[in-house]
């Protein structure tokens, strides 16, 4: 009898369809790899488990019987622990008061001894103890720790709550090797103790190293499930992405590399490192899109921000045009002439509650230094900008609020228009809006583009990437891996070259 | 029909209408309990009162618009120590008025800087900040004035505070009619005031579109003591002498009136035309309650009380909410 059992299980928000038809059998003793596309329906499928996603229709069985599993709380009931990749760890509290935290909020007293904490800490802390590395400590607050070792505290927090049934979302992705061959060997004592463990990872060797079977997900359905023995690295990746090895080029409408024969270098990047980032190099060439791929998070997001200057800590080197940029501050690169739209709008680009015309001039104002502002003449360049994107407002002085997401973003766009950058650096620039929007942006990026602004372009939709990009380049785990051209523009190279060891 | 009523609806719920009517309704009031409140001299006598009142709320108007829990408590401090500065440099002579403007404003700019260098580089929260900087100014007064004998106000000054200067009015209320002007302009016609809104509304976005934010964000507690430092220096025209911690009664005051006008504590939004009528109108309820001559006890209460309901009235109105 399986351990747990997923059939048909679907999950849509609003007209998107997150999951379609998830399956899933989880046998006892084994490591289920779960592999899938960005936005393929995997972290969906592994939250319904968790219980943080409620799915609209399906049948979850847990040892034969029907469940539902409605909340985080009702999982860990049914003996679910998550390790999840978003650490989850409380930074101001001790190594211990972490690993315990899920044995703290269980039933029991107020009161707790430290010794006694410390005691039931010890034998999940144990099985890392020479891997450990400096300034690890039972009472050093795990904001103070490296980022490896935060890592293995999540880990140790996981298995603290010792559960039947591990759900392990990229644990390895800040360890290091001998790191990882301590949690494999605990992942193996798990599995002879009988354990379920579904595991999600990046790294192709770790997966045929550990895995038993793989479930693999595309398009939101899932489409097969295997032994790892049974298959190969190129079948998983032929059954992710639905191409076959060579793939077909790109359909026609994906841009022509329209770079000039002898190419002026816009955005020269030497050694990057940043937090996220592990030395990255490229050259962007006037007229192109450079697209960054890879799975969600491996850098990609870090390496643009880093750029515009937002990074706490940037060493390496970059020249924009012939300059070399120094600040490290979104003054100094917008200065150096870069620009930067955030898929997150609201955190980074619109201030709420202004007008759409304050959200469309401050960096024309900043670059042609104005001290008065008159609404008059100010007004009458910005709607030249947002008439170029097509934006729909009624008037530029109501609260850019009154707008949909796309016509916020599109208003963020124009705000680089009214004083055009030489690089434009676009993070997930089409997150949540529609899709007329979508359209609409990329044709007009292909025309500054195609009048000489370099551009860096970072998509969650791999479609979207590969369409628009004149080359891509795949991160993984804060790298550059490689880099696509021509006809490797598809989704089956971009995957083989994200699950490609680092 | 249904467009023109909704609109008249938002419009009565503005802050500023609400507080001009409420100020209105307060003159009435006061006329019928005591006639002669609300006679134009009296009412100058109010705008007098209030104009002093005004000029510290600009300043505090500017630190809560900038956001980040912008406040200066310190305000009351600065007002103290320039009218003592004030009038021991002008002993009542006309020719220490500029010396005495200056010297207020430049110490006025001095503490203001030094609470936003604290607020930006060292990330002291305004609240704390602006607090220890009035402790500090509070333990200065006493040094200064156990040295010195109290000062004068110089006669011009006297005159211009309270004696009508242009078409019967007196020149301390032209003043704030000319400060409430050029806040509306710095606000809304130039590029400072583009960027005070943006750091109040958002301050990462705003630093993302190459806002200069602590830049910002000192100017406008620099402003804010030099905003009272003017108010300190007017009130010797008003008194006619410096006395004890003059200031100490505009502290709270300075906030509440920025309030009642609109500006929300979270700052980002409002602005100074607002906070003049809420000025006004803190300034007509006190006078109302000492009218009604309660003992102080019965007033605070009173004024405490009234505070509470005015701010129900305005949080349905959505004005300073969110």
């Amino acid at each position: 009898m399986p351990r747990l059992r997923l059939k048909g299980v679907s999950k849509r928000y609003g007209a998107t369809i997150a999951l379609g038809r998830g399956d899933l059998t989880l046998m006892s003793g084994e490591v289920h790899v779960l592999m899938g596309s960005n936005g393929s329906g995997k972290s969906t499928l592994s939250k319904i488990i968790a219980g943080s996603v409620r799915p609209d229709d399906g049948v979850i069985e847990c040892d034969g019987s029907v469940v539902t599993i409605p909340s985080p709380r009702a999982a860990r009931d049914l003996g679910i622990a998550v390790f999840y990749q978003e650490l989850s760890l409380a930074s101001h509290r001790s190594v211990v008061e972490n690993i315990c935290l899920p044995r703290l909020s269980g039933t029991g007293g107020l009161f707790r001894n430290r010794a006694g904490m410390a005691a039931a800490a010890a034998p999940f802390i144990a099985p890392f103890e020479s891997v450990l590395g400096d300034g690890f400590g039972l009472d050093v607050p795990v904001g103070r720790l490296r980022a490896d070792q935060r890592q293995l505290v999540e880990i140790m927090k996981t298995l603290a709550a010792e559960p039947d049934i591990f759900i392990f979302d990229e644990p390895t992705s800040a360890l290091d090797r001998a790191q990882v061959d301590c949690f494999m060997t605990v992942l193996r004592k798990l599995k002879a103790e009988g354990k379920s463990i579904i595991f999600i990872s990046h790294r192709m060797d770790e997966i045929f190293e550990i895995g038993d079977r793989v479930t693999i997900i595309r398009d939101g359905e899932t489409v097969s499930t295997s032994a790892l023995a049974d298959t190969s690295m190129d079948e998983i990746l032929r059954t992710m992405t639905g191409e076959e090895a060579p793939g077909p080029a790109v359909p026609a409408v994906a841009a022509a590399p329209h770079v000039a024969r002898q190419p002026s270098i816009k955005l020269k990047v030497s050694n990057l490192v940043a937090p996220g980032v592990n030395s990255v190099s490229f050259e962007l060439a006037a007229g192109e899109i450079l697209g960054f791929g890879g799975l969600h998070g491996q850098g990609q997001s870090a390496v643009l921000r880093a750029l515009f200057g937002t990074a706490p800590t940037r060493s390496g080197d970059i020249e924009v045009g012939a300059t070399r940029l120094k600040g490290n501050s979104p003054r100094a690169s917008i200065r150096e002439g870069l620009a930067y739209v955030s898929g997150d709008r609201a955190r980074d680009g619109v201030i709420d509650g202004r007008s759409i015309l304050e959200n469309t001039v401050p960096i024309y104002a900043l670059k042609n230094h104005l001290i008065t502002a008159s609404p008059r003449s100010l007004g009458t360049r910005a709607a030249d900008a947002l008439e170029q994107l097509q934006t729909k407002y009624q008037s530029l002085f109501h609260p850019i609020s009154s707008l949909s997401g796309g016509n916020q973003q599109k208003v963020i766009v124009s705000r680089w228009l009214m004083a055009p950058p030489q690089v434009m650096l676009l993070d997930d620039p089409t997150k949540g809006i529609d899709i007329a929007s979508k359209t609409e942006l990329f044709r007009v990026l292909r025309d500054l583009a195609a009048d000489g602004m370099a551009i860096l372009l970072y998509s969650s939709e791999d479609a979207e990437l590969l369409e628009n990009s004149d080359r891509v380049l795949v991160f993984n785990n804060g790298r550059t891996v490689r880099e696509l051209r021509g006809d490797e523009r598809t989704r089956y190279h971009l995957y083989h070259a994200a699950y490609e060891a680092a | 029909m249904t467009r023109l009523s909704t609109s008249i609806a938002d419009l009565v719920r503005t802050p500023l209408v609400v507080a001009l009517s409420l100020i209105l309704a307060l003159l009435l009031l006061g006329e019928l309990l005591s006639p002669g409140f609300a006679s134009s001299s009296q009412i100058m006598r109010l705008l007098i009162v209030a104009s002093i009142l005004g000029v510290v709320a600009a300043g505090q108007n500017l630190v809560i618009l900038g956001g980040r829990e912008g406040i200066d408590l310190s305000v009351g401090g600065v007002v103290s120590l320039s009218a003592v500065i004030a009038g021991n440099m002008m002993q009542g002579s006309d020719a220490g008025i500029i010396p005495a403007i200056l010297a207020c404003l430049a110490t006025g700019a001095f503490f203001g800087l030094l609470n936003g260098l604290g607020v930006t580089l060292l990330r002291i929260p305004p609240l704390i900040m602006t607090l220890g900087m009035l402790g500090v100014l509070q333990g200065l007064l006493v040094v200064v004035r156990s040295g010195i004998p109290s000062g004068l106000a110089a006669p011009g000054l006297a005159r211009f505070v309270t004696q009508p200067f242009l078409f019967g009015v007196p020149g301390m209320i032209w003043l704030w009619g000319a400060i409430g002007v050029l806040m509306a302009l710095l606000l809304r016609r130039t590029l400072f005031g583009y960027r005070v809104y943006a750091i109040g509304s958002n301050e990462n976005a705003a630093r993302m579109a190459g806002v200069p934010a602590d830049l910002i964000r000192i100017s406008l507690f620099v402003l804010s003591g030099m905003f009272a430092a003017v108010a300190g220096f007017c009130i010797i025209g008003y008194a006619g002498s410096s006395f004890s911690n003059v200031g100490a009664q505009y502290m709270l005051p300075s906030i509440i009136a920025v309030v009642l006008g609109g500006t929300p504590l979270s700052g980002g939004k409002g602005g100074y035309t607002g906070t003049m009528a809420g000025a006004v109108l803190l300034i007509v309820l006190q006078s109302i309650l000492t009218t009604l001559n309660i003992e102080e006890a019965g007033r605070q209460f009173a004024f405490g009380a009234t505070l509470l309901v005015l701010m129900l009235f305005y949080g349905r109105g959505k004005a300073l909410r969110g």
